[in-house]
């Protein structure tokens, strides 16, 4: 196959914002290309510049071994399907299809030969003196896809151009499609954010994202072999992995090491491993590779997504003490003053300040007949760096005060190697109406144990999935009450046309092949 | 919905105390003898007869008519370069250059047209600056040439505005599609933006022919007191001759040519934007 379309080091930059950032990429007569990303990835701007309706910033774009950055749009040998079709409104599909033959002044009885085979190829004949403005989506797409080809060109540029269809009418032209490109045998771009049209109509696929090319190759290659998080996530669905690369054809993840069919890559290096859904089956405990509990099982049509655990999550659980409403009152000046007990970590003692205090003390002073707050004028305290108990005394202005305790402690915290995290809260005091008046409940309760989960590896936020607890904040009464936090465990998806049963311990088990490991770099 | 039909009722009353009734006047007073009052009419085509067999008054509307088709070629042919040029200007620009063309407006017309008189007149801005240069001076005020550029100028920004609204609606991915389809700029030009923009340009005709047919102010000024349109003589017919029903019947022969030239535009109009061939399904 001969190259026909060089892209060599592809920059554009609109005012400054960069949508290209440097794209080399070859591609061959005959092929259908597909350029895959989300929105804003570049792949139109790159299709654009082809076209001639862009010029690079940077690069050069090389049409059949010749340089073409200064060649005007008319004079290449590229034809566009447009988004929204641009088919001429004041024309019919005749004189539309035959516009770019008449621009070159071809004979007429040749002009109507030529649209009369493309009517045909499209499977619209008898269609030649309707007016364009009345035809379906899907008719108007033919159109604009005759009236492209009918010049002959070396490349069809195809921009979403099946975007605006319906499902069942996009599944449809996807096949008619790639039919008529191995008809007509000529090199098909083709732009979309649909990664089922992509796997479906293309020979190569160019995955993009953020001006940049994260993998070329074939359908088959990206969805087998994607080269990291990024492709594995975008192409298909997946169960993604931290794990480390131990040696050639050893992977460790889960705290378990399991036989891979991936090498070179370094000793103990960091990698992503994705295994895809259809790819893991669930077996009886003794016989899987892993084992876990179900926790879902949906049913999709052809199969059902089951989710299995395999760890699970970090779980710290902490005493909310609920109290009396334990408002100073000041009769003389008219206020009422509020504030908690709180504990504080002995390492975040350093950092307590006065507004830091009134913030976890929840400390206020308002009037109780207009409801006005105000402003806390001192405070006085002496904590230590050491665990004990240390009074707060929180005064107005008008000599209204309240004293509460602060408690420093060792923080607590839970570890879990095997899920690589851990998770930390503390006990805290609430009045009954702080209960009562909350909205959103799991929020507040994260908020006022200070509950945090991290990864033990480099510190990254764990977001804490769950929050349990045995009241109803609605009816509470004075007491201590258990609040349990826990994050998410280590789930896997699975796709399988057996049933399982919610809460069952099951295996996984999976071949060697079927674990895919992929480099790190730059995610 | 009743409610908000009846709501329209003050506004209907209005158009016909305002519009119907005063048209229906017209009519009534164009086809009655002289003299009479509504209690003992008598029907009569005297005053249309009197029209057309007259020559002054043919002469008068064929001039009226001539002067009105130069008026709208020469808008078309200043406000359509214009027009486009608006069009391709960046959207800021845009505002500023359709404010500029609006500007004008904002001041009245009778204004504006004395403002030509001291450029036009014998020892006005243009006469000075040719005698500076020691060139001939020339009779401009009081001509065809003044009624004319009279006209445009205070029709142009009609057209323009016209035109431009039509280009600039129009989808900028059809004109890529013509380039990728091998149409130049001129191509591209003449296959999709005029025939695109046609509509704005007939509806540009119909805001520039229809008040030059009829204007009375400008040739006024401009031509003098001699210079005749059909316009000058409804006026003089109602206010200075009293001849209420004469001018009434010539106002319903304006009408009646202006209504014909309307529909011949718009069948013009249809066959072109609309689908010449198709409209099948």
């Amino acid at each position: 196959m001969n190259t026909l379309i060089q892209f060599k080091n592809i920059v554009k930059d609109f005012d400054g914002q960069l949508v290209l950032k440097g794209v080399n990429l070859d591609i061959y007569e005959n092929e259908f290309v597909t350029l895959l990303g989300p929105s804003g990835c570049g792949k139109t701007t790159l299709l654009r510049i082809l076209g001639g309706f862009l010029k690079q910033s940077e690069g050069q774009v090389i049409f059949d071994g010749q340089e073409i950055s200064e060649v005007p749009p008319y004079k290449r040998e590229v034809n566009t399907v447009f988004q929204k079709y641009a088919l001429f409104p004041h024309m019919n599909v005749y004189e539309n299809i035959a516009f770019g033959l008449q621009i070159k002044k071809m004979s007429k009885d040749v002009i109507e030969q030529k649209v009369m085979k493309m009517l045909k190829l499209i499977g619209l004949e008898g269609y030649e003196q309707k007016n364009v403005n009345v035809l379906s989506g899907g008719q108007q797409q033919r159109i604009a896809i005759a009236r492209a080809l009918i010049n002959e060109p070396k490349v069809l540029l195809l921009d979403e151009p099946l975007a605006a269809l319906d499902l069942k009418l996009r599944k449809e032209m996807q096949y008619e499609l790639k039919k008529i490109q191995q008809e007509v045998g000529i090199t098909f771009l083709y732009v979309t954010h649909d990664q089922e049209e992509a796997l479906t109509m293309s020979d190569k696929i160019v995955v993009m994202k953020d001006g940049e090319i994260q993998q070329v190759g074939t359908p088959i290659d990206i969805y087998n072999e994607p080269e990291n998080r990024y492709v594995a996530n975008f192409i298909g669905e997946s169960n993604i992995v931290s794990a480390i690369m131990v040696d050639d054809y050893k992977v460790c993840f889960d705290d378990l090491l399991f036989t891979c069919v991936d090498y070179g890559f370094k000793k103990n290096e960091k990698v992503d491993v994705v295994i895809r859904p259809e790819d893991l089956d669930i077996v009886e405990v003794q016989d899987g590779k892993l084992t876990g509990v179900v926790k879902s099982v949906l049913f999709k049509g052809v199969h059902y997504e089951i989710m299995v655990e395999t760890v699970p999550g970090t779980t710290v659980t902490v005493m909310m003490n609920v109290t009396r409403e334990h408002d100073i009152v000041n009769e003389e000046a008219g206020e009422k003053m509020s504030a908690n007990d709180f504990y504080v970590d002995i390492e975040d003692v350093k950092d307590l300040n006065d507004a830091e205090i009134i913030a976890r003390a929840d400390a206020q002073a308002w009037n109780p007949e207009s409801d006005e707050y105000i402003s806390i004028s001192k405070i006085e305290y002496d904590i230590l760096e050491e665990v004990g108990t240390y009074p707060v005394e929180f005064m107005t202005s008008s000599g209204t005060s309240v004293t509460i305790n602060v408690m420093v402690v060792q923080q607590q915290y839970v570890e879990n190697p095997k899920a690589n995290e851990a998770i930390s809260a503390f006990n805290f005091f609430k009045t009954v109406d702080e209960l009562k008046e909350s909205t959103a409940i799991d929020t507040d309760l994260k908020t006022w144990a200070n509950a945090q989960g991290w990864k033990l590896s480099d510190e990254s936020i764990v977001e804490i999935e769950s929050v349990e607890y045995d009241f109803d904040p609605e009816t509470i009464q004075v007491g201590t009450y258990k609040v349990t936090f826990s994050t998410q465990g280590r789930q896997f998806k699975i796709h399988t046309t057996d049933v399982s049963e919610v809460g069952k311990e099951v295996g996984l088990s999976f071949y060697p092949e079927d674990i895919h490991v992929m480099s790190k770099k730059g995610y | 919905m009743k409610v908000f039909r009846r709501l329209a009722y003050p506004y209907i009353l209005w158009m016909s105390i305002m519009i119907v009734i005063p048209m229906l006047l017209i009519i009534l007073y164009a086809f009655s003898k002289e003299g009479n009052d509504v209690a003992t009419l008598s029907f009569t085509f005297a005053h249309f007869i009197k029209f057309f067999t007259d020559p002054a008054f043919l002469n008068t509307l064929w001039l009226s008519l001539r002067i009105a088709l130069i008026t709208t070629i020469f808008c078309i042919f200043i406000g359509y370069p214009i027009a486009y040029a608006i069009a391709q200007s960046s959207i800021k620009k845009r505002t500023f250059y359709i404010l500029l063309i609006t500007l004008p407006m904002w001041i009245n017309m009778l204004v504006r047209t004395y403002a030509w008189i001291g450029i036009l007149s014998d020892n006005g801005l243009i006469n000075q600056i040719l005698s500076f240069f020691h060139l001939p001076t020339t009779q401009l005020l009081y001509t065809d040439f003044a009624v004319i550029l009279g006209m445009i100028y205070n029709f142009l920004p009609f057209m323009i505005l016209q035109i431009y609204s039509s280009l600039a609606k129009m989808d900028k991915s059809l004109l890529e599609a013509a380039n990728d389809l091998g149409a130049n700029r001129w191509q591209r030009f003449l296959k999709i933006t005029l025939p695109l923009s046609l509509p704005g340009v007939i509806s540009g005709i119909t805001l520039v022919f229809l008040p030059s047919v009829s204007s009375f102010v400008i040739p006024k000024l401009l031509g003098g007191g001699g210079y005749l349109l059909i316009g000058n003589i409804i006026e003089t017919q109602f206010i200075t001759v009293g001849e209420w029903n004469f001018g009434s019947a010539i106002s319903m022969i304006m009408a009646m040519i202006i209504m014909l030239s309307m529909y011949v535009t718009r069948k013009f109009d249809k066959r072109n934007t609309g689908n010449k061939r198709g409209d099948l399904s």
